[in-house]
């Protein structure tokens, strides 16, 4: 070691949003969790679509699928294992955050932008690109496999539909929207076990219990249209196809209770970009008030 | 220049640093002394912006650290050594706080070799020893070559070889004219690296002078005495000033008169003999232990009319 510091080599920049940008960049991608994580993500949404793909058939069927119900039962093999990766990225979003608590990591972090806003935000920012690079990357692959096993099960899967490549980028956007979400519960608590716990119970354990009701009764219907603006459902109806009534009941008109919602596509989205606005808002007003 | 006014943090109805008031002055190298709990680390939190003080201000160079537009070209700060994602090696720790500043990789590379750091840079932080996870935090520190180094117990965990580079770090860079303030709990290492000394006990400053000085104050000499009457020599010394404590039966410590002047003293008086006579000196460590424990002697306000 020596006494020197060299002054001589250090060029004098001031703190840029892109710096810290390209800062968590470094930070996501230099640690084995990251890959671990992203390794799950890609494995699931490809292995799980080409399982469901080929497994899909309705050959026992009179007179066959309709189209549309074809063009649903494509889109729910690709998107299958959607359900599942909902957990992959509701661990890595609360562990990128979490995990710079539990470790002090943060420290150095709000040393560097004292302003801590701009560290949040580019930390959410690369997590939510690199989750959509890779989540993009494997329904890219999935999606021509998916195609060619339908067909050799009588499926005949048209590519000029555009609710389906809705539902296959609303996939997409559903998995990086829950990570977020994640991302600003784990803000918000500061703690990997709780952030997950919390997020989990959002978006898993809450719709499947609250799921059991039915029924048509007034505070029913009410609960059950809650129900639809919990995570996991807003998801479900920004990745439905229209014709999935036909494939998933095929020949069997839908019976709704009257009052109940359906919501579109679009409501899906913006419920899910409602949810992380909320979760956002209040994990930055915490961010600046409390000792890190 | 780092100014403290009224500073104070409470968690809670624990008050942890106590509306103190200091400040430190660039070019030279200041040490925050204090044991374990006394508020230097909260005190060093706030000045860096992790802390929000419950009132008061603490400013570098004028202004709050959240204002800086370069914090790490203006801060150095090393807070623990802890403050690193273990997942991750040295080089990518430094290089992800460097590109903030767009800092440039070959700045990343040479604080590794300033610190020793090289053989293992590119393996992941939690096989580091406390040592080297303490090189690495000032690595961190040294990144942005700033004008003011805030160190948190730097030569905690280093081997005396790594205590010595770092003596010589701290008065090289504040040979510089940089601000240089560095915390410890141990009096010896300060009195060998520091210049100035805040000494803080309980969250109060306890003094805030030269090195020399709070030991010439702290070391206060007494002088060991044993006579054929104790208590008349006792009477005697106090009617000259001393302060004297009874240490065994016909021994007394005292202060305040030199050693000399207690042989005269006793000449002087009929039929006073004089078995032992030995002044005592104290150890640093000592004169610490006496500052810290002894808040009356030294109290804030006498200190803080001693300041500028």
């Amino acid at each position: 070691m020596s006494t020197a510091t060299s002054l001589s080599t250090t060029n004098r920049n001031d703190l840029s949003h892109l710096g810290i940008i390209q800062s968590e960049w470094i930070k996501l991608r230099s640690l084995r969790s990251t890959w671990w994580t992203f390794a799950i993500l890609f494995v699931i949404t490809v292995g799980v679509g080409i399982q469901m793909s080929s497994s899909t058939s309705f050959a026992w069927l009179d007179g066959g699928l309709s189209q549309t119900g074809m063009q649903a039962a494509g889109v729910n093999a690709v998107i299958i294992g959607t359900d599942i990766n909902v957990l992959v990225v509701s661990v890595l979003g609360v562990l990128v955050i979490a995990s710079e608590y539990s470790t002090g990591m943060i420290r150095s972090t709000f040393t560097t932008v004292p302003q801590r806003v701009p560290a949040l935000l580019a930390k959410s920012l690369v997590l939510a690109i690199g989750t959509f690079l890779v989540v993009a990357l494997a329904v890219a692959i999935t999606i021509p496999i998916s195609i060619g096993l339908l067909a050799g099960n009588g499926i005949d899967v048209r590519l000029d539909d555009p609710h389906y490549w809705r539902a296959m980028i609303g996939s997409i956007c559903y998995l990086v929207l829950i990570g977020l979400m994640a991302f600003g519960i784990g803000a918000i608590l500061r703690s990997i076990a709780g952030g997950i716990a919390v997020a989990l119970g959002l978006v898993f354990v809450a719709p499947l219990a609250l799921g059991l009701v039915g029924g048509s009764s007034a505070p029913q219907i009410w609960l059950q249209n809650f129900v639809a603006l919990l995570p996991f459902n807003l998801g479900r109806a920004l990745t439905a196809h229209p014709g999935y009534a036909d494939f998933a009941s095929p020949g069997v008109p839908l019976q709704r209770p009257e009052g109940l919602w359906v919501l579109e596509p679009w409501q899906g989205a913006l419920g899910l970009v409602m949810w992380v606005v909320v979760v956002f808002t209040a994990a930055i007003v915490l961010l600046k008030r409390r000792d890190a | 220049m780092i100014e403290a006014h009224s500073l104070t943090k409470r968690y809670g109805s624990k008050t942890a640093v106590d509306g103190i008031d200091f400040s430190v002055a660039a070019g030279r190298v200041t040490g925050f002394l204090g044991p374990n709990g006394a508020g230097k680390s909260t005190t060093m939190r706030m000045i860096v912006g992790l802390d929000r003080p419950t009132s008061g201000t603490v400013t570098i160079n004028g202004v709050s650290y959240a204002t800086f537009r370069a914090p790490l070209h203006e801060v150095g700060v090393l807070l623990d050594a802890k403050a690193v994602h273990p997942g991750r090696s040295a080089r990518n720790h430094l290089r992800a706080l460097a590109a903030t500043h767009r800092i440039r990789p070959a700045r990343v590379d040479e604080v590794i070799g300033l610190t020793g750091l090289d053989s293992v840079a590119d393996k992941r932080v939690n096989g580091f020893s406390l040592g080297m996870g303490q090189r690495l935090g000032l690595a961190a520190a040294l990144l942005g070559d700033p004008a003011t180094l805030i160190l948190d117990e730097p030569v905690n965990g280093l081997d005396p070889e790594g205590v010595m580079w770092v003596r010589q770090l701290a008065r090289g860079l504040a040979a510089e004219g940089r601000t240089v303030f560095l915390s410890s709990h141990l009096m010896s290492e300060m009195a060998q690296t520091a210049e100035h000394l805040i000494v803080l006990g309980r969250g109060r400053v306890l003094a805030d002078a030269p090195v020399s000085e709070i030991l010439a104050k702290a070391s206060d000499d007494s002088v060991l005495v044993r006579a054929s009457d104790a208590d008349r020599l006792n009477a005697l010394l106090v009617d000259h000033g001393g302060v004297v404590a009874h240490v065994e039966t016909g021994q007394l410590s005292v202060r305040g008169i030199a050693a000399p002047r207690i042989a005269e003293l006793a000449a002087a008086a009929e039929s006073l003999v004089i078995h032992e006579l030995t002044p005592v000196s104290k150890s640093l460590e000592e004169a610490y232990m006496q500052l810290t424990r002894d808040e009356v002697e030294y109290p804030a306000s006498q200190t803080r009319s001693e300041k500028r």
